[in-house]
């Protein structure tokens, strides 16, 4: 066996008051010829992550809905994860010079990893190309297949390097369903599985987004030096050259001639192995100078879920100036917050500023701070812009809508659900 | 240049709730002659470890004081890595093959780091021993007075790293260390002892309501009205993860309502962390009452601090290295703790006082046991707890002790 990951039990009955009867009925309705099912839920990694974060939610809610879902990661050693990671990277784009030996290792560990697959499930479904190639070998190894295999992408293949992308294509050609997060991602020589796009969801009862006392909220504020009787805006992202933190200082400066009281607050989240995540983090400080308004906070000094949360629903508005994105779900959890959201129109970002409805969509520095600025002084429209991102947020982007698709995968997988009632974005016949 | 950090104001009378008037009186005091003192604190890293948690909160305090404070990071390199932080290990007392190739690496990242000390200090304060050889390229004709802070338990070094290093502490002014067990016996120049401190004004301290802690226990799927035994740690060997299982498992027979809540506060780091996750994971498989919280970096202060609140035990098993400080953030939060043996617990623990040491698995089982089934001795552990950390562990403490140490160095 792989190594299982603990979770911690969840019930669906606690989302009934922010979803409503009829959704969580749906949701019983999908689950119901599905009691007992066996499900495997496999990826690398239980730390960190958006993919950890979000099985973390996902496996105890269907286990409440009567499934028997599991989370197990792969094994492997530094070798295996460096080579992963460069994978993953190359994936998304950045170059990586891929020799033979990489090739192998990342087979070996696979078949390693397909070696401790000791059981049967009726739906397994593989996360990342990180352990893709574990089906192959199962199916070498048993000479069968058992149950239905979907490959879970998450990541943006659009510009993945060719050869990376050739080595891949194989594998993940095996499966029965394949997954990715937004329509534009998919491959288009993907042969063989059927396609599914299920974008991502936050989880609006975990600590992220939890609602929040205002006293409460307002001491965090304090206890990070942040006035929260002065107007805050929030940028919480990476610091990359495609969040443009610089951008983002360079907006301040435009709206604060306006609003001399203002204060930025710029989240980031670090990891301690990202040289380059360093190296934007001190430009950033840098381009801030003396100007103490202006707050740069990581998650590695202590920031965390519930600072987050204080952070997103004190500002006034919620900036995510990306000039390149994934799908950029911090927009959601903002949105969720009832802030109007100033994002880049880019990447997942469109889907959920609807522009002039939920926020603004911007393309430069100067519109970004004409938009913040525009919003800073009508405080009644930003409120009731947030309050439409909050209903959007509540159709589209929770978690249980995730559960829902994923359910309805596993119909639609066994041939139960005619493709013409399938509501997910499925492209048949490809 | 060296590395750049953002740190934000603070006002020391802010303090003056938890540290009570007279403090902060004594502080300005100490401060006055000091007033323009140009210090540079320089460590490894900026982030993630109690030395940068301390220097977040110190820096800013000490330029409030009037100090003219700086706190900078030295320059890393792909080349020097590894050996940095295979030193780092060995300092610690982690056995590591150390090679000439590893020596030299290391030399050229001193040299480097060396050429980038350009500004005129009164006082440099080195935080980590990996650069503290800068010293040593650094001529005495500025004037600076150096002072080298470990925050490491040097007493168990491995011997061939640590004698690279000793000729360059030595021409440091005086050393730092947390406790006296930590100190380096071979080593002639002036020892200071400063016991690291908590910050009482970090979210990770403030006062959360009740709902607040309800609310977010009940997202990790743990009932704030059933007992609950705590330990934060990292993933790795030394924090006994399957042992705290073992406790909490025997303990149920006796309490079954008991509830354990491992947080983690990193990820797994190599590949024994990774075999410990396994383990906890393979150990307490379908057992409803463990609640591992793995998130590692996204768990803030503030979360910790709800974790801490709603504790009805505060439990730290091995830790043989090290000062293990959430203890006194606990024990701030009037908890009662069960502490393992290790020379940093002993310092915040007093047994039967202000807490309990644990010297076996056994032992954990019977105190834990103890404080779960008599609540009036636990809460007056946690009273006289926090009481102690008033005393010794607040971070006008350690201001206190670095004005002292800093006059002292400006007098001589």
């Amino acid at each position: 066996m792989l190594t299982l990951v603990p979770t911690n039990p969840k019930a669906i009955e606690d989302y009934r008051t922010v979803i409503g009867d009829t959704r969580l009925q749906e949701l019983r309705d999908l689950a119901a010829p599905l009691q007992g099912a066996r499900v495997l839920h496999v990826n690398a990694t239980a730390f960190g992550g958006g993919v950890a974060e979000i099985l973390a939610t996902l496996v105890p809610l269907m286990n409440d809905l009567g499934l028997h879902a599991e989370w197990q990661v792969i094994k492997g050693a530094d070798e295996f994860f460096n080579i992963t990671k460069a994978m993953h990277n190359s994936l998304q784009g950045m170059y990586f010079d891929w020799a033979p030996s990489a090739r192998d290792t990342w087979l070996r560990y696979n078949q390693m990893n397909a070696d401790l697959f000791d059981e049967d499930y009726d739906y397994v479904i593989i996360h990342d190309p990180q352990p893709a190639a574990v089906l192959g070998f199962v199916e070498e190894r048993t000479g069968r297949r058992a149950g239905k295999w979907v490959w879970r992408c998450h990541i943006d293949l659009t510009d993945a390097q060719a050869e990376v992308w050739d080595l891949l294509r194989p594998h993940v050609e095996k499966y029965d369903g394949a997954i990715f997060t937004l329509e534009g991602f998919v491959k288009e020589d993907l042969r063989g599985p059927e396609i599914f796009v299920i974008p991502p969801a936050i989880d609006p009862l975990s600590p992220k987004n939890l609602p929040l006392p205002e006293e409460t909220i307002h001491e965090i504020l304090r206890r990070y030096g942040v006035d929260p009787a002065r107007p805050m805006i929030t940028q919480i992202s990476r610091f990359d050259p495609w969040k443009d933190p610089l951008g983002v200082i360079d907006m301040y400066r435009i709206v604060k001639r306006e609003f001399p009281e203002l204060q930025l607050v710029m989240i980031a989240s670090m990891a301690s192995d990202d040289p380059e995540g360093w190296a934007w983090y001190e430009r950033t400080v840098r381009r801030a100078g003396e100007d103490f308004d202006v707050h740069v906070l990581t998650n590695l000094n202590g920031v965390g879920n519930i600072e987050v949360n204080a952070f997103q629903r004190a500002a006034r508005v919620v900036v995510q100036k990306s000039t390149r994105e994934g799908f950029g779900l911090v927009v959601s959890e903002a949105l969720w917050k009832g802030r109007p959201v100033v994002g880049g129109n880019v990447g997942g970002i469109p889907l959920q500023i609807r522009q002039g409805e939920t926020g603004y969509l911007v393309s430069s520095t100067d519109e970004c701070a004409e938009r913040v600025a525009e919003l800073l002084r009508e405080p009644s429209r930003a409120n009731a812009m947030g309050a439409r991102g909050v209903e959007h947020v509540r159709e589209h982007f929770l978690t249980t809508r995730y559960l829902r698709d994923y359910l309805r995968i596993f119909h639609a997988l066994d041939g139960r659900q005619p493709a013409a009632e399938f509501p997910v974005q499925a492209k048949a016949g490809r | 240049m060296y590395g750049t950090l953002a740190l934000s104001h603070r006002a020391l009378d802010e303090l003056s709730e938890a540290a009570g008037r007279g403090t902060i009186e004594e502080l300005r005091r100490l401060a006055r002659p000091l007033e323009g003192l140009r210090v540079l604190n320089l460590s490894v890293t900026g982030f993630g470890t109690g030395t940068a948690e301390l220097l977040s909160s110190s820096v800013p305090l000490l330029t409030d004081l009037g100090l003219d404070c700086h706190w900078q990071v030295v320059r890393g390199s792909e080349e020097s890595s590894h050996a940095v932080r295979e030193m780092y290990r060995a300092l610690g007392g982690h056995f590591t093959t150390w090679t000439p190739e590893m020596t030299q690496a290391w030399q050229r990242y001193v040299e480097l780091n060396a050429g980038l000390l350009t500004e005129p200090f009164d006082v440099v304060i080195m935080h980590d021993l990996q650069p503290a050889a800068i010293r040593s390229h650094v001529g005495d004709d500025r004037g600076a007075k150096w002072l080298l802070h470990s925050h490491l338990d040097l007493s168990s070094a491995q011997e061939d790293v640590w004698l690279l290093l000793r000729s360059h502490v030595e021409r440091y002014d005086a050393a730092i260390f947390e406790a006296p067990s930590f100190v380096r016996r071979d080593l002639s120049i002036p020892v200071h002892i400063i016991p690291p401190a908590i910050d009482p004004n970090s979210a990770r301290n403030m006062p959360l309501p009740a709902d607040v802690i309800q609310s977010v226990l009940a997202q990790y799927g743990i009932d704030a009205n059933r007992p609950i035994l705590l330990q934060i740690s990292p993933c790795d060997a030394e924090s006994d993860l399957v042992g705290a299982v073992d406790c909490a498992c025997e303990l149920r027979d006796r309490f079954p309502d008991l509830q354990l809540v491992l947080l983690l506060t990193t990820e797994p780091q190599d590949p024994v962390g990774r075999q410990c996750f396994d383990d906890l994971s393979r150990r307490c498989q379908d057992d409803a009452a463990v609640f591992v919280v793995q998130v590692g970096t996204k768990v803030g202060n503030v979360e910790v601090n709800v974790f801490q609140r709603a504790a009805s035990v505060v439990m730290q098993r091995g830790l043989r290295r090290g000062y293990g400080l959430w203890l006194s953030d606990a024990l701030w939060k009037e908890r009662p703790v069960v502490a393992g043996g290790a020379p940093g617990l002993r310092e915040q623990v007093v047994h039967g006082e202000t807490g309990l040491i644990a010297e076996s698995p056994q032992d954990f089982v019977k105190h834990v046991a103890r404080l779960l089934s008599d609540p009036d001795f636990a809460a007056e552990l946690g009273r006289k707890g926090r009481a102690r950390v008033a005393e010794r562990f607040l971070i006008t403490r350690y201001l206190r002790d670095y004005l002292q140490v800093l006059g002292g160095l400006n007098r001589g």
